[in-house]
């Protein structure tokens, strides 16, 4: 409904727009030109640092160790991501990315969907009262060390676990799922409900379909969250080197200024491992780890732009 | 308001009968809130290290529950691989205390779901009493395993080794007749669970002819909740058990007892020790300039939006918005592989000024921008409003599009230019939206964050540079000095949460709603 109204509005705005676009004066003129210039060097700003990353990790290596390649790349070849795969380090905080990824934002969107409808239902047992114990928790919290000594107290260090089990619960996206549920008609439920269908059959035949677009949205929010995580990775898991996150990975490859290439090598086998570190300077492996990590990202940017203006709306409105 | 809709919803519940309850019931149910206390204090304390029965040497951790005991037996024999090896203490009854463990904690999950079952008809009461009951037989031999284990503990021990493998009791000497606090807690636990579910049994009225295993909605809604609470209670409550650290002389490792007991020692601290109190000086001078500036640049995706909404070709409209979004969704280490790229000693501008120098002829350019400490606040600001502008205006883009066409038709019949309008019309619609946001970042001053200012942080910098929350990082978990550090974040959180009460209230007096 709101969506509708909202796209009409924009028509509207459009059909304004080509009526006053007959007249323009000089100055109108002026302030487009300046206008455009300076979104255009902004956006620019934004995708021209990605490109360049991507350039310097598809040219001939010894091109780009020359600092030969700004603009445009010159003898493409993609041996520096074969070769990065073999990196046994890269593979593993890949393997643990993708993995805590998927478990992590399936059980989020599981929760968020369903605690989001038990919350809307008012005859449930001191139903404020808990709504706003889970609230709280969103404006509130005990700090950095606390929450450390209280995960450790927990067994959740140097543990794959401490990525899923404390993203489990998400305030925020419980009152998103809540919001939406609150917007679907209460008599479809109703209906269901005089037919003696168990909350947990309304939920799984009636909410959760119904409530996709939502739980898309804060899936993919998630997803976005888990594999940019950086944080629990490096406080929570120092100690183990085989739990190392993509971004604490590339953070650690970040701050080796020099060795690089051998540090990268040693973890191969023999034979690639001299390859590895004559091909290829800290710059391009750095770059070529940076893009291996953005990659994913820009790869569901696609379905972010599609949901993220709903998303947001839908929290601006929560009151 | 959408909720109201819902409400209806309630008229479908089959209305309860009025039953007037006998005095058993009444004595059933004040029974049943004192067993259902015991279950929850057993299942916590399957979690807290000082609650362990299962400690029955001195050799098992003490920071080790009892829930980690019985998952795994490595956790136990950690600290005893030397001890086991030269057989100062027979192994047998290590893997007893891990079996013991495990009993234990099924015996506790058995006991907690049967608990459920206590919030239905009668019949599932019943069951659900016989249920704990057997829950409660399962965990008491478990308890009688861990005796067992004791038993065996003081038995094997080699007799010059007793001060290394047997508990020490409250005086500190080795004590083969000491059993851990613990233990006793659980064994009162147990007792009160059994002895209540049998005489709650006795006492739930017998269940009606044809009455099912049923319950009444709102506890069915309530135990569907129930793991959420429990998560959100562990995460995100559970942690203030931890400020007590701000009170104790505590390194990590050990464990608190009350000699190292210290009151606020370590809140005085901060202004007494002048190297501390320097310290905080400066990073709260970072951290109120950076929160500050931010503040100051707030407007920015506000005009960002009313500007991009200026341009007419939708298509460029679009790429500019698509793009401009990219950097919110990246996280800060790649912000920071992104600022290597550009601004390292062989990233873009060196290289692409040296592409138009000859390096047989001229000195090539070969700055390393990322290691000066020079303008560090407005650097991070520039990464900032790099990062967030597009993704921020996206709010008011929307903000935009719904504001009434009328307003603008009427602004241009009156003349009104495209500024007019944008200062009359487009603006203060946007002032609402502006301002909540604006409250929302003055009640975050304090919280700044510390991965941005983590990754780019280095040797050069670092005062320029630290933030309160890196700051703590920094104190707590690289120095580990765990009681300053915790006191800093106690500070911080009580700072933060009258801040957010205080912007909440100025909203309520000007907007006349909360935002929160």
């Amino acid at each position: 409904m709101e969506k509708l109204t909202l796209k009409k509005k924009g028509e509207n705005a459009g059909l304004t727009d080509s009526t006053t676009h007959i007249k323009q004066t000089p100055s109108d003129i002026v302030f487009n030109v300046i206008n455009y210039l300076f979104f255009g060097v902004f956006t620019l700003s934004c995708i021209f640092p990605f490109y360049y990353i991507f350039i310097n990790t598809i040219s001939d290596n010894e091109l780009v160790k020359s600092g030969a390649i700004t603009l445009i790349p010159r003898g493409i070849t993609i041996s520096n991501y074969i070769s990065m795969f073999k990196v046994n380090d890269l593979w593993n905080s890949v393997v643990v990315t993708v993995g805590r990824t998927l478990i992590g934002t399936c059980l989020m969107v599981f929760v968020s969907g369903l605690a989001g409808y038990l919350v809307t239902k008012e005859e449930m047992w001191h139903r404020k009262f808990w709504y706003r114990f889970l609230v709280i928790t969103m404006y509130f919290n005990a700090g950095l060390i606390p929450w450390y000594l209280n995960m450790s107290m927990l067994g959740l260090t140097n543990n794959f676990m401490a990525y899923i089990i404390p993203g489990i619960v998400s305030p925020y996206n419980i009152i998103l799922v809540k919001t939406y549920v609150e917007s679907i008609p209460g008599e479809i439920e109703e209906s269901a409900f005089m037919d003696g269908a168990s909350y947990w059959t309304i939920f799984r035949k009636i909410i959760w379909p119904l409530s996709k677009p939502i739980l898309a949205t804060i899936a993919i929010f998630g997803a976005v969250g888990h594999w940019n995580s950086f944080q629990d990775s490096l406080i929570l898991n120092s100690n183990s080197p085989e739990l190392f996150t993509l971004q604490h990975r590339l953070y650690i490859y970040l701050n080796q200024s020099s060795n690089l290439g051998a540090i990268v090598a040693s973890g191969t086998s023999s034979t690639d491992s001299a390859a590895i570190a004559g091909a290829m300077n800290t710059k391009i492996i750095q770059y070529t780890i940076s893009m291996v990590t953005i990659i994913p990202i820009l790869c569901v940017y696609p379905w972010l732009m599609k949901y993220f203006e709903k998303g947001l709306m839908l929290g601006a409105v929560k009151g | 308001m959408a909720s109201k809709s819902l409400s209806g919803t309630g008229e479908y519940i089959p209305k309860k009968r009025e039953v007037v309850k006998t005095p058993a019931e009444k004595v059933s149910d004040i029974l049943y809130w004192i067993l259902r206390s015991a279950i929850v204090i057993n299942v916590v304390a399957l979690f807290f290290p000082s609650f362990n029965p299962a400690r029955l040497s001195e050799g098992i951790n003490k920071n080790l529950s009892l829930f980690s005991c019985g998952v795994s037996y490595d956790s136990i024999v950690v600290n005893l691989k030397r001890a086991l090896k030269q057989e100062w203490v027979s192994e047998d009854a290590f893997a007893l205390i891990f079996y013991a463990s495990l009993i234990i904690i099924i015996a506790v999950i058995i006991i907690a779901a049967s608990g459920c079952l206590s919030l239905g008809s009668h019949k599932m009461k019943k069951v659900g009493l016989a249920v704990t009951l057997g829950g409660g037989v399962i965990e008491a031999v478990g308890l009688a395993a861990l005796f067992q284990a004791h038993t065996e503990i003081v038995e094997t021990t080699l007799p010059n080794k007793v001060d290394k493998i047997l508990l020490l009791n409250a005086e500190g000497v080795a004590d083969p007749d000491y059993l851990p606090p613990a233990f006793i807690l659980f064994i009162v636990l147990i007792s009160v669970i059994i002895l209540l579910s049998i005489v709650n049994f006795f006492l739930v009225p017998r269940s009606m002819m044809g009455e099912g295993f049923s319950m009444e909605p709102k506890f069915q809604l309530f135990l569907m909740m129930l793991p959420v609470i429990a998560l959100a209670f562990v995460f995100s409550y559970l942690p203030l058990y931890g400020w007590r650290y701000a009170f104790f002389d505590y390194k990590s490792g050990e464990t608190l007892s009350m000699d190292k007991f210290v009151g606020f020692d370590h809140f005085t601290e901060l202004f007494r020790i002048p190297a501390t109190r320097r310290d905080i000086l400066t990073v709260l001078k970072n951290t109120l300039a950076m929160s500050g500036l931010g503040i100051a640049t707030s407007w920015i995706p506000m005009v960002f939006a009313i500007f991009l909404s200026e341009i007419r070709n939708a298509r460029f409209k679009r790429i500019v918005q698509t793009f401009t979004t990219i950097p919110n969704f990246i996280s800060w280490v790649l912000v920071y592989a992104i600022a290597i790229a550009i601004f390292n000693t062989d990233g873009f501008i060196n290289t692409f000024i040296n592409s138009f120098r000859d390096p047989a002829v001229d000195t090539l350019a070969s700055e390393n921008y990322l290691m000066s400490n020079s303008h560090m606040w407005l650097k991070m600001l520039a990464w900032g409003i790099w990062k967030g502008t597009g993704w921020s205006a996206i709010i008011y883009i929307a903000a935009i599009s719904g504001i009434d066409q009328g307003l603008y038709e009427a602004a241009t019949v009156d003349g009104a230019g495209r500024f007019a309008k944008m200062w009359y019309i487009t603006i203060p619609e946007l002032i609402p939206t502006f301002c909540v946001l604006l409250l929302m970042s003055i009640a975050n001053i304090l919280s700044n964050g510390m991965e941005q200012y983590l990754v780019f942080s280095n040797a050069k910098n670092s005062a320029q540079i630290q933030v309160l929350d890196l700051y703590v990082y920094n104190l707590g978990i690289g120095s580990g000095l765990i009681p300053l550090s915790t006191v800093i974040g106690m500070v911080k959180s009580v700072i933060s949460v009258i801040l957010l009460f205080a912007a909440n209230s100025v909203s309520k007096l000007i907007r006349g709603e909360s935002i929160v």
